[in-house]
């Protein structure tokens, strides 16, 4: 596999994200797939932020340390980002942006100076059109024609009218000239074979595509980084499809509205990051009681407290899983790539609905704001199972909310849709829904609640598996590190070792298969994104486990093949 | 007790004490809904905790009993998804002016097409007497054995500086006011709070019926008095002491939440079909090649 890394730096508001979204689709219509990932500092302007786009004529599922092309937008990009660079690698840069530090290295005969504002003024255009002469610049590195850079002009500036769509293409074309003349033909990366049509999205995309794809009607949500994009992706498009997004002064309103809507029959949902999440499991309990179906989005950054609000963690294991107080039953998901965050998402919805509980679904920063392209999504594959609802016909004058039933799942009424009344409570309860006291009713009604956790158990999402079928070592992780595991896992099995990447998607209640797994010999590892391995204790809660050793990062980066395989340090199948 | 017809029937057996004003309200609320002909399954109560939040459980229609402090998110919520339901959100004094303090006020400002009812008792009386926001300065509770030093919490002056389309105050001792009062409240197109004096028989010694037979005076039947004037509702919502107002304090027609959504929300989201192709369509922008 040929892989070629991007990477734009600069201050926040000096449009490395507009130069990135432009690269994406162009990268993507030219056939190549990729993955890129974000890193940004909690500020509006200045500091230092970067935007990496990692492009293969595979499919590519994690980033690499390596740089090929650096885009140099402040001197800081240059200074950290050096180290990083290939011996073929090349840095463009914007000269205006040199200081003394990195004033020397601008001599050296792979840094090439464009000044990206002044091109763009020059050609009559105004500074912000300097984000196409980058662009075009980038181009020049990896296509011998403009056919498609401009083609995706066209169509991102394209609602703004003619001139505004020819400016930025005549500004990405001189940005294109100026690297040729000066560094002349070089060869390109690889391109696979012509692709078909593919999507491009981020975690953020593919979550809330998915909600909306399951028949999501109802959010309600209060800003959070990093899970702000689901909240604004369901304000955006959430209308087209019937579906309503309402802004709310807290996330414990957040948590309620989604609450009250999904009690009259309608699937709702609320995304926040680890701070929202807290002061939403007061109401987590509530949907666990009074048996609510609801989804919660928790996009996690590192903590405690405010943390690194715009960084990456999975931090939020062990609390999602324990979710607030008493015992209920309830389903955590952590989808590793945007193509299972979409299917996830509909399973999600069916797990809250046909058991009638609370379902968090983790996602973190780096799953939220990276791209991949992947194969269209298939809208046969998401079934929607709204669970055991009857007609007012069926339930009656004289319908019970909670029913005792064997499977503890009472079929649900939505109020207003036959002559009898339906009666919720989080107050402890009979089967009629309204308030108890005797022990004998609450016990029954505890154990009918807790049998659906059994089921959901049952039905766990099975793990996904990489690399060799008879290893010797197996790596296992959840959530965003799937593409890294499996990148690792396939670096190991190509120098001759024979090692198994497991990936649960699914990470309370966990799949019984998961047993075997964690039983047959061999060296195992577990891979996660926090200080205290939150995952090797989940495991060690529900299965004889004993791993050879814990790959963990809290520094609010993501982890990566590379990082993976530093830490094993050939201890995976060698004496 | 005073039974009413069948549709929105009173239980016989409830959790409240001997002479509680919540005795008053239920049976209010009753004759209201009896009296705008309403079926039992169009109306929705949301309720909070406390002894106020256990009425719906006495009184026949759909129940939300949620969390203390949170019946007007999880009552917003309900009223979007299917705005088909008459939605009244039923909480005391403790839960919506303290725990939900927040929610109130953006309730108000969201102007979601609902109807509040507090219980004001000015006490915690589930937990057994300690001091809410609205106990009057002075007043000696488990939590302020030297007297309560904060002054009150006001309700009505809050809703009308956020300009709530309704708002107004009633009493447990007069059903028909407050009956009254509740109709207009669910006839009103906004959200509409009716602050219902509410004698605690066991933790409030001051306030009690008594109290409120000699002070209170109906606005309602003040001549003169515009409903519509915003400062003259306000000023009125400062008066306490010697006479104490109740009625309709302020009324202004205001757009509704679910009017901010236009045509969104003209059929109930409940009752809108999930429709495949559409959602292709939205799948298909994020195509490229």
């Amino acid at each position: 596999m040929q892989t070629f890394n991007i990477k734009i730096g600069g201050e926040a508001g000096q449009g490395l994200v507009s130069i990135g979204n432009i690269l994406l689709r162009a990268i993507t219509q030219e056939g190549w797939h990729l993955f890129a990932h974000q890193d940004y500092e909690s500020r509006i302007r200045g500091g230092h932020n970067f935007f990496q786009i990692r492009l293969a004529n595979k499919p590519v599922a994690s980033w690499e340390n390596e740089i090929d092309v650096l885009v140099a937008l402040d001197e800081t990009t240059i200074i950290l980002g050096q180290g990083e660079l290939r011996s073929s690698g090349v840095v463009i840069y914007d000269p205006g942006v040199l200081g003394e530090k990195a004033k020397e290295l601008g001599n050296q005969p792979n840094y090439l100076g464009l000044p990206f504002g002044q091109i763009a003024e020059e050609l009559g255009q105004p500074k912000i059109v300097a984000n196409a002469a980058a662009a075009g610049a980038i181009w020049a590195l990896l296509s011998d024609d403009l056919i498609t850079l401009h083609q995706t002009l066209d169509v991102m500036f394209g609602s703004k009218g003619k001139k505004v769509v020819e400016g930025n293409q005549k500004v990405a074309t001189a940005g294109f000239d100026k690297v040729r003349e000066v560094m002349g033909s070089r060869s390109k990366p690889a391109k696979p074979e012509r692709q078909g049509e593919r999507l491009l999205l981020k975690g953020n995309d593919a979550l809330p595509l998915g909600a909306l794809s399951a028949g999501l009607k109802f959010m309600s949500a209060y800003p959070m980084t990093p899970a702000t994009g689901v909240t604004e992706f369901i304000a955006e498009y959430g209308r087209e499809v019937s579906a309503v997004m309402e802004q709310a002064e807290d996330e414990i309103s957040a948590i309620n509205m989604a609450i009250g809507a999904s009690y009259t029959g309608v699937r709702a949902m609320t995304a926040t990051s680890g701070g929202g999440f807290a002061l939403m499991t007061e109401a987590l309990s509530l949907a666990g009681s009074a048996e609510i179906p609801i989804v919660v989005i928790n996009a996690m950054r590192p903590g405690p407290s405010t943390g690194l609000p715009t960084r990456t963690e999975q931090g939020d294991l062990s609390f999602a899983v324990a979710m607030s107080f008493g015992d209920f039953p309830r389903a955590v998901f952590a989808p590793g790539d945007p193509e299972e965050a979409f299917y996830l998402m509909g399973e999600a919805f069916n797990v809250a609905e046909e058991y009638q509980m609370p379902v968090v679904v983790l996602s973190d920063q780096h799953l939220a704001d990276s791209y991949t392209t992947v194969p269209p999504f298939d809208l046969g594959r998401v079934k929607i199972k709204r669970g055991k609802v009857v007609s007012g016909a069926e339930a009656g004058p004289d319908y019970l909310r909670y029913a005792y039933t064997k499977d503890g799942i009472s079929p649900r009424l939505y109020p207003g849709f036959g002559d009898g009344v339906v009666v919720s409570a989080g107050d402890e309860h009979d089967e009629k829904g309204h308030l108890i006291e005797d022990g004998e009713t609450r016990q029954k009604m505890m154990e009918k609640r807790m049998t659906k956790q059994g089921l959901v158990e049952k039905r766990a999402v099975e793990p996904v598996l990489c690399g060799s079928e008879e290893p010797d070592a197996t790596l296992i992780g959840f959530g965003s590190t799937k593409g890294a595991i499996a990148e690792a896992v396939r670096a190991l099995n190509e120098g001759g070792c024979k090692v198994q990447g497991v990936h649960l998607p699914q990470v309370f209640p966990l799949p019984e298969s998961l047993d075997a797994i964690l039983q047959r010999p061999g060296r195992k590892f577990i891979v996660e994104g926090n200080y205290s391995g939150q995952l090797e204790a989940l495991l060690a809660s529900r299965f004889a486990v004993k791993p050879t050793g814990s790959i963990r990062r809290y520094d609010g980066r993501p982890i990566n093949a590379q990082y993976i395989l530093d830490r094993l340090r050939g201890g995976v199948c060698d004496g | 007790m005073a039974k009413n017809t069948a549709e929105f029937t009173v239980a016989d057996q409830t959790a409240w004490c001997p002479g509680c004003g919540n005795f008053g309200i239920i049976n209010a609320l009753s004759q209201a809904l009896e009296g705008l002909g309403l079926k039992k399954n169009q109306v929705l109560y949301v309720s909070g905790i406390g002894q106020a939040g256990k009425t719906p459980h006495y009184i026949h229609g759909n129940v939300l009993n949620t969390l203390h402090g949170r019946t007007l998110p999880t009552a917003t919520g309900a009223k979007l998804a299917n705005g088909d339901l008459h939605v009244i959100a039923v909480g005391g004094d403790g839960d919506g002016y303290a725990e939900g303090g927040n929610h109130f006020l953006h309730a108000i400002r969201k102007n979601i097409n609902i109807t509040y009812l507090v219980h004001d008792n000015q006490v915690f009386g589930l937990t057994k007497g300690q001091a809410s926001p609205r106990s009057d300065q002075g007043m000696v509770t488990g939590t302020t054995p030297q007297g309560v030093s904060l002054e009150a919490f006001n309700p009505l002056a809050t809703a009308i500086t956020l300009n709530s389309g309704f708002v107004a105050r009633s009493y447990a001792g007069d059903r028909d006011h407050l009956a009254r009062t509740i109709q207009a409240a669910i006839q009103h197109e906004g959200f509409a709070l009716i602050d219902i004096l509410q004698p605690c028989v066991t933790f409030n010694k001051i306030n009690t019926y008594q109290f409120y037979r000699s002070r209170i005076y109906d606005l309602d039947q003040e001549e003169g008095y515009d409903r519509r004037n915003r400062e003259a509702a306000w000023a009125r919502s400062f008066e306490w002491g010697g006479r104490i107002p109740i009625g309709i304090f302020y009324q202004v027609d205001r757009p509704t939440l679910a009017d901010t959504y236009g045509d969104l929300l003209k059929t109930p989201l409940v009752k809108q079909e999930y429709d495949k192709s559409v959602v292709a369509q939205l799948v298909d922008r994020f195509r490229i090649g």
